[in-house]
């Protein structure tokens, strides 16, 4: 009697598991499809600063955001698991199509920065350049002590020691930032590797995320990598000054990042808002601007049941309030010309 | 386990014929169903990843396989510096791995005194435990440093004219990459060992000792030949979960796609890490479809594994005569 009420149980046991499983998935599968009242997102860690601070002021219930990267972030939206989606890099061709009626709109302005761990060269002494970046990063340059960057750095005592650049090894926004730069500044760099989110390296390794380009910056001496701004200024991570166009060598702020975005001021905004803003041309209005300055995207469906909502968020997050409240992150208001060029797009949204 | 042993019971124990039928039927219902799904999934699995890869496929062909280099800028991807480093950091681990986790199994089941067996097991198990990314941290932040500053010029300049120790210029090597999978090997092999160890019969190792054997001529002669096949297996197990492995290895390789080198002491990658690193960046098609021809090539290689030990395992026993395990 007891083992037959044994094997029932078991069997009834496995039978509710699989029963709750089914029901699970099927409920998982629900939520993802059709959220509530709640806006979610997903996409660039870049961004992901400036959303945690927007959440509390928008409405807690109202606003949800996973930092998966940018790549993650298109196709969640592609996919249409989340309501919006956030990248670093304008959409490719082949991704605007993959995600079928998505727009693009610019909503914050800020930077990716070389830094450095060289024994000996204290907090952002290190000069660079633009080309003698893009050969330390093809492997033309593979010591500290190089005359090319001796040149640059008088006066600062550059051990003889190898060079290890490290680069993102996931998909990243930050990658295409840096790879757009080095194509504009480096013939050789445009030919041979190019421009995207994920290259082909020449030389050098791999972290993955900010924090793994850090810590492998922070635990090989002799390293240079690129991160986000606001990871740099977090973890107090050293910088390498920049020479733009006008011949200045900078850090970047808030003021600096702020030059560089003129750029768009002289130039028209195309349709589907891809803008470059990295290395500005020699001119006194960029005097002091930062060449790896960029701005990160949302990208929304054209039609969607929650166009009424997205609307009202994004048209919010554009607005100077939301713009001041994430200065302290080192992102940079956005130009006037930009913001309207988001708020025309933003129109054509509809359920 | 429980189920066998409920109907071993009721067979020595009848039931009114009836209860016992409903439950016999429920039983086979939920588990046939059980079983049917494991083998309907790994079909649809494959399925699958042979659709994803076939664009990449009839691109590529059987080029793919020699090809190193990862350029979503050309459009021109290969696994061959993938396949490279997946076998040099499982192969390199395997070697490692093997003769520490014999030692720690014959010292638990042998030599051991009696009252530490029980914590040394435990621990040597804790060690599967510990989550892999969290000993991928470790490896970045700790290992890699200490590899860096100490461990490679050191062999470099005693073994330097070997080209597997070449110079060394960070952490993030395949040499990290082969030290951590060891690491994470260990106790599967170690504690599968131990289990054959405690099985063989103690007529056999006694009449062993009773013959005037010292210990280790009895461990040579009785132990290891008895369990030769069982080892064998767990060996392949291990490579089979260090082939595997993605995100520890993606975090101390170093992520270098564009060459592949003897030296251990550079950096490399493998093809699991590569999928795991790349899969949310994949921007084209040929992208995507040549990430799922990198995990065709993990799911045929491991589908190999697992028949190479089922073949290993029966030939040892059937030379042994003792049937397999």
């Amino acid at each position: 009697m007891p083992r037959t009420g044994k094997l029932v149980r078991i069997t009834l046991a496995l039978a509710a598991a699989g029963l709750v499983a089914a029901l699970a998935v099927t409920s998982a599968g629900a939520a993802g499809k059709r959220s509530t009242g709640t806006l979610k997102g997903a996409g660039s860690t870049l961004i992901a600063p400036a959303l945690a601070v927007w959440q509390p002021m928008y409405g807690r219930d109202s606003l949800q955001y996973s930092a998966i990267g940018s790549g993650g972030g298109i196709q969640a939206i592609s996919q249409r698991t989340v309501d919006f989606g956030a990248s670093d890099a304008p959409m490719t061709k082949s991704q605007g199509e993959g995600c079928n009626g998505c727009v693009q709109i610019p909503w914050a302005l800020t930077a990716t920065s070389p830094v450095v761990n060289i024994p000996g060269v204290g907090a952002h002494q290190l000069k660079l350049t633009g080309t003698v970046l893009a050969n330390i990063y093809l492997g033309t340059i593979t010591k500290w002590n190089d005359p090319a960057i001796k040149a640059l750095n008088k006066g600062l005592k550059l051990p003889n020691l190898s060079i290890t650049p490290v680069h993102r090894s996931d998909g990243s926004g930050d990658t295409y930032v840096f790879t757009n730069y080095l194509s504009k500044v480096s013939k050789p760099w445009k030919t041979k590797v190019g421009n995207a989110t994920t290259v082909s390296w020449p030389t050098g390794i791999g972290g993955k995320g900010n924090a793994g380009v850090a810590a492998a910056v922070s635990a090989n001496s002799g390293s240079i990598g690129y991160v986000s701004i606001f990871y740099v200024i977090q973890n107090h991570l050293n910088l390498a000054r920049l020479k733009n166009a006008s011949g200045n060598y900078e850090l970047p702020t808030i003021a600096s990042i702020e030059a560089s975005a003129q750029l768009v001021n002289s130039g028209r905004i195309p349709a589907n808002n891809k803008i470059s803003i990295t290395n500005p041309p020699k001119s006194k209005k960029y005097a002091n601007a930062y060449p790896l300055a960029t701005f990160t995207y949302v990208i929304v469906p054209k039609t969607s049941p929650k166009a009424g909502e997205l609307k009202a968020f994004i048209t919010w997050a554009l607005g100077s309030k939301a713009q001041a409240s994430i200065k302290k992150y080192v992102f940079a208001p956005m130009p006037g010309s930009v913001v309207k060029a988001g708020k025309k797009t933003l129109a054509t949204l509809h359920s | 386990m429980s189920t066998l042993d409920a109907t071993g019971e009721a067979a020595r124990r009848p039931f009114p014929g009836r209860r016992a039928r409903t439950g016999d039927v429920l039983l086979q219902g939920v588990a046939g169903l059980a079983a049917l799904g494991a083998v309907v999934l790994l079909g649809l699995l494959a399925y699958k990843i042979v659709d994803g890869a076939r664009l990449s496929l009839s691109t590529f062909g059987l080029g793919f396989l020699v090809h190193v280099g990862w350029d979503p800028v050309h459009s021109h991807f290969g696994a061959g510096g993938f396949l490279f480093g997946t076998a040099v950091t499982s192969i390199g681990a395997l070697i490692l791995a093997t003769p520490l986790a014999l030692g720690i199994a014959l010292f638990l089941t042998e030599l051991a005194p009696r009252w530490i067996r029980g914590p040394v097991t435990a621990l040597v198990e804790t060690l599967a435990a510990i989550p892999s990314v969290v000993i991928g941290l470790w490896g970045i932040l700790v290992l890699g440093p200490v590899l860096h500053d100490h461990v490679m010029p050191a062999l470099h300049s005693t073994l330097g004219f070997i080209p597997l120790f070449g110079p060394s210029t960070t952490g993030s090597t395949i040499f990290t990459a082969i030290l951590v999978l060891t690491i994470m090997i260990l106790p599967i092999v170690s504690s599968i060992s131990r289990e054959l160890f405690l099985g063989v019969p103690p007529e056999l190792k006694e009449a062993a000792l009773g013959l005037g054997t010292t210990r280790w001529e009895m461990v040579r002669g009785v132990v290891l030949p008895h369990t030769r096949g069982g080892v064998a297996a767990a060996m392949i197990l291990g490579l089979g979960r260090a082939v595997g492995e993605a995100i520890a290895v993606a975090q101390v390789i170093g992520a270098f796609n564009n060459g592949i080198s003897w030296n251990l002491f550079s950096s490399g990658n493998t093809l699991a890490a590569q999928i795991a690193l790349e899969y949310q960046s994949a921007e084209t098609k040929l992208d995507v479809s040549s990430l799922f021809y990198l995990g065709l090539i993990l799911l045929v290689f491991s589908l190999v594994v697992n028949l190479l030990a089922r073949m290993v395992v029966r030939r040892v026993a059937r030379r042994q005569g003792v049937p397999a395990r």
